[in-house]
């Protein structure tokens, strides 16, 4: 049987190994003492090696944590072309964190599929955010709603969805202007956005880079306005992206794909047992 | 600007526990406090060896108890991970005086260039702003509106020479008679080699005065690896941190500031052009310590 109180000193490396890889340092904690739990009781065989059957526990423990199935926005959009609906996707985050760029590389990964989105810009407020997703629109090949500077950010999403059905288009996606999650003005503004078009999907764009205020980004936003997927950037700055694990553990929501780099192609599905290697593997 | 610390060891230290014990136990929250607070990992542990050590070690002077020795020791090395406690001076050494802003992608490069331009204007410069960032689209736009919006000169060119744009910018903001010139670049992080290159290239030509780390508060463990690559690059003379009015610490900074010795010299408190403080490194303190 498998000594714990021995384990302790390798229990706590395993603590800063996680908070080293940017889980928050509480989630890290509590993820080890469920993990004793699981622990407790287990027999190993002379000769075996305990280490490894640790790791191999814990590689476990964190694959079930992660491991929250989540849509396919290509399959969702084909699905809602079918039955003529619109598919209505909405990207809010804090400010700086990739929204604007994912929305361009989302929109580029349906248009490959053979599904034109039109974009709407609601951010209205960010200087040269109105100008940054006409660009990509422009080069992608997609056509984009737009309002002055300052006009209300519901109205423009609300104008890209009756756009949308009256030319026939079937997906739409919601770039809204970065803010503060502890803002609670723009997070009522971004109810308001929601509450207006009735997204399918609400997603949060986290940066790979961020540290123990993940936890906080993903429980404000899930609070005000409820989030169904999360979008990870930023996966290319060497980050080890364990936010994954902050955001799982504290809303329970799919991570849907990693941004690994600035370029329209550099959006790639999220897989939990490669996430689980990069996260522990040597 | 410690003061808080102080207290904080003493009422740690009225426990019943041994000298030893109430160390111990210090320690480890000191730890978790500021691990929590995106402190590097490696900084926080070099940190706490050191004042375990000493504490264990070293013997108070005559008259002084283990315990106030105790919380000068804390007190020191505390005062040594921020940097000091001294405000930073934010005034240029000469005129012209020159920056660059350098970072990673979405730390708020573009917003603080705005925020200084204002900064500096309403102190009575002549202020420049050059956009060379050629990567993002409407990074220029951005920067245009800031600086139409603040009221300062305005310099770019289609096209993406960074570096070109960078070189004739300054040479133009000069002939302007600028007195303060902000170079904005593109966000790179450290694994983008051709990046790096450029903004070396960047520096290289404009030669500048002062290059600043602009760092998000909410960064985690990178920070130290990143701001180690940057400095590499172009060797970092202030740091700026940016987004404090939310809930991140910003413990980030502090990497930042233990590999290029570099102080904080602003702080942004939001998105609007007049909020950015210069750094008060007894507030931060306490913010990262909770106190
Ligand atoms: N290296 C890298 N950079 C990225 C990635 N995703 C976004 N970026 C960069 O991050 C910066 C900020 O991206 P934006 O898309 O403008 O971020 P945003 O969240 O829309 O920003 P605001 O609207 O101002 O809140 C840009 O320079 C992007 O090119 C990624 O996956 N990898
Ligand atoms: N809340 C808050 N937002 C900030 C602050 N500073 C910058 N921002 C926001 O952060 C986002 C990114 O800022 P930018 O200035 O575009 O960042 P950047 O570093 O120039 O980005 P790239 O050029 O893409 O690398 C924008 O939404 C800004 O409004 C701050 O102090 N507080
Ligand atoms: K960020
Ligand atoms: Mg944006
Ligand atoms: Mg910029």
């Amino acid at each position: 049987e498998l000594d714990l109180k021995k384990l302790e000193p390798i229990l706590e490396e395993y603590v800063l190994l996680l908070t080293e890889a940017d889980v928050a340092y509480e989630v890290a904690e509590e993820l080890i003492e469920k993990f004793k739990e699981r622990l407790k009781g287990k027999k190993i065989r002379r000769g075996e090696d305990e280490k490894k059957i640790i790791e191999d526990a814990l590689r476990e423990a964190i694959y079930d944590l992660i491991n929250i199935p989540g849509p396919d926005l290509v399959e969702e959009a084909k699905k809602a072309k079918a039955e003529g609906r619109i598919l209505k996707i909405m990207f809010m985050g804090v400010n700086g964190v990739g929204k604007t760029t994912t929305i361009a590389k989302v929109a580029y990964m349906l248009k490959k599929a053979g599904i034109t989105p039109v974009l709407a810009a609601a951010d209205t407020f960010r200087a040269g955010a109105v100008e940054q997703l006409k660009q990509h629109a422009e080069r992608i090949g997609v056509p984009i709603v737009t309002k002055p500077y300052g006009s209300d950010p519901a109205a423009v999403a609300y104008d890209a969805i009756e756009f949308a059905k009256a030319r026939g288009f079937s997906v739409v996606l919601v770039d809204t202007a970065g803010r503060m999650h502890v803002d609670v003005d723009l997070m009522n503004e971004l109810r308001k956005v929601a509450r207006v078009i009735e997204p399918d999907y609400k997603i949060l764009v986290l940066d790979a880079l961020t540290g123990n205020d993940a936890v906080e980004q993903a429980r404000f936003f899930d609070e005000a306005v409820g989030v169904d997927g999360v979008i990870l950037t930023k996966v290319d700055a060497d980050a080890k992206g364990g936010a994954v694990l902050s955001v799982a553990a504290t809303i329970k929501k799919p991570i849907l794909y990693l941004g690994i780099g600035q370029g329209y192609e550099d959006l790639i599905r999220f897989d939990p047992s490669w996430f689980v290697e990069r996260l522990l593997g040597e | 600007m410690l003061e808080g610390v102080r207290d904080a060891v003493r009422k740690f230290l009225r426990s019943s526990a041994d000298y030893e014990t109430s160390v111990n136990m210090f320690v480890k929250e000191l730890q978790k406090t500021l691990i929590k607070s995106d402190v590097n990992v490696r900084l926080v542990l070099q940190l706490t060896r050191r004042i375990k050590e000493r504490a264990l070690k070293e013997k108070p002077p005559p008259g002084a108890s283990r315990r106030d020795w105790f919380i000068k020791i804390v007190y020191e090395e505390l005062a040594n991970l921020f940097g000091g406690d001294v405000e930073p001076d934010v005034k240029p050494k000469k005129i012209p005086w020159v920056i660059m802003m350098v970072g990673v992608q979405g730390s708020g490069k573009t917003t603080t260039t705005g925020k200084l331009a204002r900064f500096y204007k309403v102190r009575g410069y002549r202020v420049a702003l050059v956009a060379a960032d050629t990567y993002r689209p409407g990074a220029k736009d951005q920067l245009r509106q800031l600086a139409e919006r603040v009221g300062v000169l305005f310099y770019t060119e289609p096209g993406d020479d960074a570096v070109g744009i960078a070189k004739r910018g300054v040479e133009w903001a000069k002939k302007k008679g600028a007195e303060i010139i902000i170079v904005d670049t593109a966000g790179r992080h450290r694994k983008e080699a051709d990046l790096l290159k450029e903004m070396e290239d960047i520096a290289k030509e404009i030669n500048p005065d002062e290059v600043m780390l602009v760092i998000d508060a909410s960064i985690g463990q990178q920070a130290k690896p990143l701001a180690e690559t940057f400095h590499k690059t172009t060797p970092i003379g202030s740091i700026v941190i940016t987004k404090l009015d939310g809930t991140a610490k910003g413990g980030g900074a502090l990497s930042a500031v233990a590999v290029t010795g570099a102080p904080i010299k602003f702080i942004g408190t939001g998105e609007k052009l007049d909020e950015l403080e210069v750094f008060k490194p007894k507030k931060f303190v306490a913010r990262i310590l909770g106190l």
